[in-house]
């Protein structure tokens, strides 16, 4: 939901309405008949592009709800395909494929839907789940989220295909009751994206594992210690800033907003000012190099100077001033910003949009790319984390679905 | 406060530092306030200097142990709960974590100052072969010449019976005085770690010489210096400008006539042109210090270092001119009658406003005074305290008891050379925001008021002797009931007078068993006097019965007030009891006082014959002795 209204407001109506309507109404009816079981709902428009592409294939399912938004966002990312007759192919897959609905709020689980061809495959990957440690956000983790880890430890469950409702239900259950403040439609994508695992129910653990932390420390900096992360950040950081910029540029979105055309990839002189207007001729750091560092003896004289003098402040706004030069009280006016110089360089577009992250090192479809889609938008709306640790989030997600880049083509959901 | 918001609030002015710097001239001092550090708390109002020192030390030491309690239990601070970050509120580390033998353990030692144990890995470090950065060696060196070789004490360490042992002041304790004492008390050990050091390095630079000598002139080895300076030479080093500095600082120490004193300051400036050494304000203020222990060489050098000074366009500081006056001015050969150089440094410095760059600077003001006061030279005055007042100078006025001192010596002149009623306005503007008189102060005061004839504010002046905390001093309120006793003035004064000697025997009462307040024969007298001038008769009564009780013998002028008190009321009876009590104190005038009652009173048969008694009583007592 949070990612359809933003996608909604740059590009409106990419869909035609045909095909939503039918599905919609298939879904309905869907709904009322599957209602207590529960359903699967590992379908997206990127599968959707994908039997656009491959029309033999028969395994996708279509999830009405994202179905929008998410096309959207595929033709954001990859212009060069052409887009054009996209709904009536969506509709008409919606029609020959078996369609699973879930209400918005519902937690909907994956059904199993591949094949047992592979099953030594599913057991090597059970291993490698099992061993896998989530690690990236480790040092600021609270401990909260230590005490949920460890509660949810994955299941030990085997991979049996006659229990699978009773299984995934628990499932659900479980992890809607261990993270309830995840919401459900990210649970949903999880899910969606884990069923192309062997065993799903393990690696949706490690990828809902992943998002709660995610969600702890979002909950830590809004609470208040963002400084002490940020410090931390801060002196590890080495972000080349330029590195994404023409991509990144609002302005750019907004050409291909009107002509449709994709980006221009212009590199002009505006892009290269872009970086240079907001900074001042000198407010850059120096080099460092010729500053004569401060000696114990400097530091004894400034100490003597200070204590022959008569420091005590003579009335409350010499207080206060002294206040503010320690930092103990607001700089004045007001600026809700304080505390953040080091994200004063960074502009708005480079923490909403964050799609041109995935352009490497993810799928360019499939259950996946939704998946990642869905975290990007989410990420997207966080004002509590930096760009570096967005970055970081979506650079863990890479990893692991890289390391399960032989798992994913054995089940044949990379695509 | 209301004119602040809206200017605040107006948008013209975005940066907050300089709206508040910008709205001093709302903010006047308040004078009828006590300073603000003690507003907090209305029974921490300091009356005095001493509860001053009193109050905003135990203020301080309260600060220390916060500090020191956050500092070494960080375990109870982990919560942080501003945002931003406030680096100031959380607890700084003091103690060492990193125990492996390696640079870095080293480095972590120097920033905490731990001497002893920087010193220590430095040698593990050694035998252990590993390499030494040059920059960590200059760091440890400086540490150590710094102090001494010896540890400091750390702030918010408590204090331990070895330290005291070793004789180290605790630098804890405030005060300057000791401070310096501190540094003067720790000496250059022969061979101690920091030469030790040194003398293994394989190559040494300027900077481990810099170190080395400049730890040498604190720490009082001058000697050593030079000969560090010599080596130097003779290794082809050339020396920077803290050498020079710290060299030119010994330099008196090393000679012992004034003549040859000044060659080697002379030889190090030349020594400093050739080796292309900029001089700072420093290396001037080292001469002129130097200088005043020159004798009367210093004179003519003095006045062409500052010379040189402005040629070189370095500013002199206040501690610049401090020396100048320091040599031209000996306290010994007080007034003089000369204030030419005064005069003429006051009308260089008139309406600038200085920083701190020396830490002598705050001696100007302090001696400045002191000569208007020598000289008796109020106009000066005036001009020294008007450039207190520009800007942050007041802050160069140093601590509590420079200050005290300072303003001591302004209100001393102003007592003596200028009108009670200007007096009275500076009075009320020092105190007690700025100043707490000493007795001294206000005896020159009272002179004061004396010579101008307005002695019918004494009264007055007793309250604030009350406020002050000055009622207990003897000498202070006898003068005092002198001052009052001596004249007599119109009714409405001799009313108020009268009162006030009232108040001031409650006080001897309540003072009663401390030895600090005793009645004198004078101040009974005194306040006896004033008593029945305001014919107070049965108060002056008690007052006589405290003469019995306290063994004190009255004047006899003042048993002759009496009498005609008593003739005054028309009362025979107090006639006859004052000759009785005049015999009992075996007064010579017992037989006046016995004939001018007979002759004044009706008396009654009984009360003649006992009078009579009384004097015959006296003269056999006079012829049998």
């Amino acid at each position: 939901m949070m990612l359809m209204t933003i996608n909604s407001v740059l590009i409106p109506h990419r869909v035609s309405n045909g095909g939503g309507l039918r599905a919609l109404s298939t879904n309905s009816v869907r709904l009322c008949e599957k209602k207590n079981e529960s359903v699967t709902a590992n379908q997206d428009e990127e599968t959707k592009t994908d039997a656009e592409a491959d029309p033999k294939e028969t395994k996708t399912l279509v999830t009405q709800e994202a179905d929008e938004d998410s096309k959207v966002i595929k033709m954001a990312e990859q212009s060069e395909e052409p887009l054009v007759s996209k709904a009536d192919d969506g509709g008409s897959t919606t029609q020959q494929h078996q369609v699973d609905v879930t209400t918005e709020q519902d937690v909907v689980t994956p059904e199993k839907v591949e094949t047992d061809a592979a099953m030594s495959g599913k057991e090597s990957l059970l291993s490698l789940l099992g061993a896998m440690k989530v690690d990236v956000t480790s040092k600021r983790k609270p401990k909260i989220v230590k005490v949920k880890q460890s509660e949810f430890t994955p299941m030990s469950r085997p991979p049996a295909m006659e229990s699978t409702i009773s299984m995934f239900q628990q499932a659900t259950a479980e992890a809607s009751s261990q993270s309830e403040k995840l919401d459900p439609e990210l649970v949903a994508a999880a899910s969606a994206a884990a069923s192309t695992l062997p065993n799903s129910s393990q690696a949706e653990s490690q990828l809902l594992k992943q998002l709660r932390q995610h969600e702890a420390v979002t909950e830590a900096q809004k609470k208040g210690d963002v400084t002490k992360d940020l410090g931390l950040i801060i002196a590890d950081m080495k972000i080349g800033k330029h590195s994404n910029r023409q991509n990144a540029r609002p302005s750019n979105q907004i050409r291909f907003d009107e002509d449709g055309q994709g980006y221009t990839h212009d590199r002009g002189i505006t892009s290269e000012l872009d970086s240079v207007r907001r900074k001042n001729l000198f407010s850059g750091k120096r080099l460092n190099i010729f500053a004569p560092r401060p000696t114990l003896w400097d530091m004894d004289f400034a100490h003597q100077l200070s204590e022959v003098t008569n420091q005590m402040p003579r009335n409350g706004l010499e207080e206060m001033i002294q206040w503010t030069k320690e930092g103990k009280m607001w700089q004045y006016p007001i600026n809700n910003e304080i505390g953040l110089e080091e994200e004063a360089s960074v502009s708005f577009h480079e923490h909403i949009f964050l799609e041109k992250h995935l352009a490497e090192g993810f799928p360019q479809k499939g259950p996946v790319r939704h998946f990642m889609e869905l975290v990007v938008g989410g990420l997207s709306k966080n004002p509590y984390l930096t760009v570096q640790q967005k970055k970081e989030h979506i650079s863990w997600f890479r990893d692991y679905f890289h390391q399960k880049e032989e798992v994913l083509k054995e089940a044949d959901a990379s695509n | 406060m209301l004119i602040w918001m809206w200017i605040f609030h107006s948008g013209y002015l975005r940066d907050y530092l300089s709206v508040c710097v910008m709205l001093f001239p709302f903010s006047l001092q308040d004078t009828t306030a006590y300073p603000y550090q003690f507003q907090d708390d209305p029974y921490l109002s300091p009356r005095t200097s001493v509860e001053f020192k009193l109050f905003s030390l135990s203020q301080e030491s309260g600060r220390s142990a916060a500090k020191y309690f956050i500092n070494n239990y960080p375990k109870f601070f982990t919560k942080d709960f501003a945002e931003p970050h406030i680096p100031c509120l959380m607890p700084e580390t003091v103690s060492l974590c990193l125990e492996e033998v390696s640079e870095e353990a080293l480095k972590e030692r120097i920033s905490l100052r731990k001497v002893t144990a920087a010193a220590d890995m430095y040698d593990q470090l050694l035998q252990a072969g590993t390499e030494v950065s040059l920059e960590t060696t200059h760091d440890l060196l400086d540490l150590i010449c710094l102090y001494g070789d010896r540890d400091p004490v750390q702030d918010g360490e408590p204090e331990t019976e070895d330290m005291e042992e070793s004789g180290e002041e605790p630098k804890k304790r405030k005060g300057r005085v000791r401070r310096a004492s501190d540094i003067i008390k720790s000496t250059w050990k022969q061979n101690n770690n920091a030469e030790r050091i040194f003398n293994l390095l394989p190559e040494r630079d300027t900077h481990c010489y810099s170190a080395l000598i400049r730890g040498t002139v604190l720490h009082g080895a001058y000697e050593k210096a030079f000969s560090l300076y010599t080596d130097m030479q003779n290794n082809r080093l050339s020396a920077d400008i803290h050498i020079f500095n710290a060299l030119i600082a010994a330099a008196p120490e090393v000679r012992d006539k004034y003549q040859e004193k000044w060659d080697v300051i002379n030889d190090l400036l030349k020594q400093m042109s050739q080796q292309k050494v900029q001089p700072n304000l420093m290396t001037f203020n080292c001469v002129l210090k130097a200088l005043r222990r020159c004798g009367s060489l210093g004179k003519s050098q003095a006045l062409q270092t500052l010379s040189e000074m402005k040629a070189l366009q370095i500013a002199p500081s206040l501690a610049s001119y401090s020396h100048i006056l320091a040599i031209f001015y000996k306290p010994a050969s007080a007034g003089q009658g000369n204030t030419d150089v005064l005069q003429e440094v006051i009308a260089e410095l008139a309406g600038t406003s200085f920083t701190c760059q020396d830490p002598d600077d705050v001696l100007f003001f302090i001696n400045a005074m002191r000569i208007c006061l020598d000289n008796k030279d109020l106009e000066l005055g005036y001009q020294i305290q008007s450039l207190v007042e520009v800007g942050e100078n007041w802050r160069l006025l140093g601590d509590s008891f420079q200050q005290s001192v300072y303003y001591g010596r302004f209100f001393n002149l102003l007592c003596l050379m200028e009108h009670i009623d200007v007096v009275f306005k500076w009075y009320r503007r020092l105190i007690p925001s700025v100043y707490y008189p000493n007795p001294q102060g206000l005896r020159d005061l009272l002179q004061a008021l004396d010579t101008d004839n307005r002695l019918d504010l004494l009264p007055t002046i007793w309250k604030d002797i009350c406020t002050l905390g000055h009622d207990n001093k003897s000498d202070l309120v006898e003068e005092l009931l002198a001052l009052m006793a001596r004249d007599g003035h119109s009714h409405e004064v001799q009313e108020s007078f009268a009162a006030c000697a009232l108040d001031i025997k409650r006080v001897y009462d309540e003072n009663r068993g401390k030895p600090s307040l005793e009645w004198s024969n004078s101040s009974l007298s005194h306040v006896a006097s004033l008593l029945l001038r305001a014919n107070k008769t049965q108060h002056a009564w008690d007052v006589l019965q405290l003469f019995k009780a306290k063994n004190r013998v009255p004047h006899e002028e003042l048993l002759g007030e009496f009498l005609s008190a008593c003739h005054r009321d028309g009362s025979p009876q107090k006639a006859v009891e004052l000759v009785h009590l005049s015999t009992a104190f075996c007064l010579s005038a017992t037989p006046n006082l016995a004939k001018r009652a007979l002759a004044e009173f009706d008396l009654t048969e009984e009360q003649s014959y006992a009078t009579w008694n009384d004097r015959g009583k006296h003269s056999s007592r006079i012829s049998s002795e």
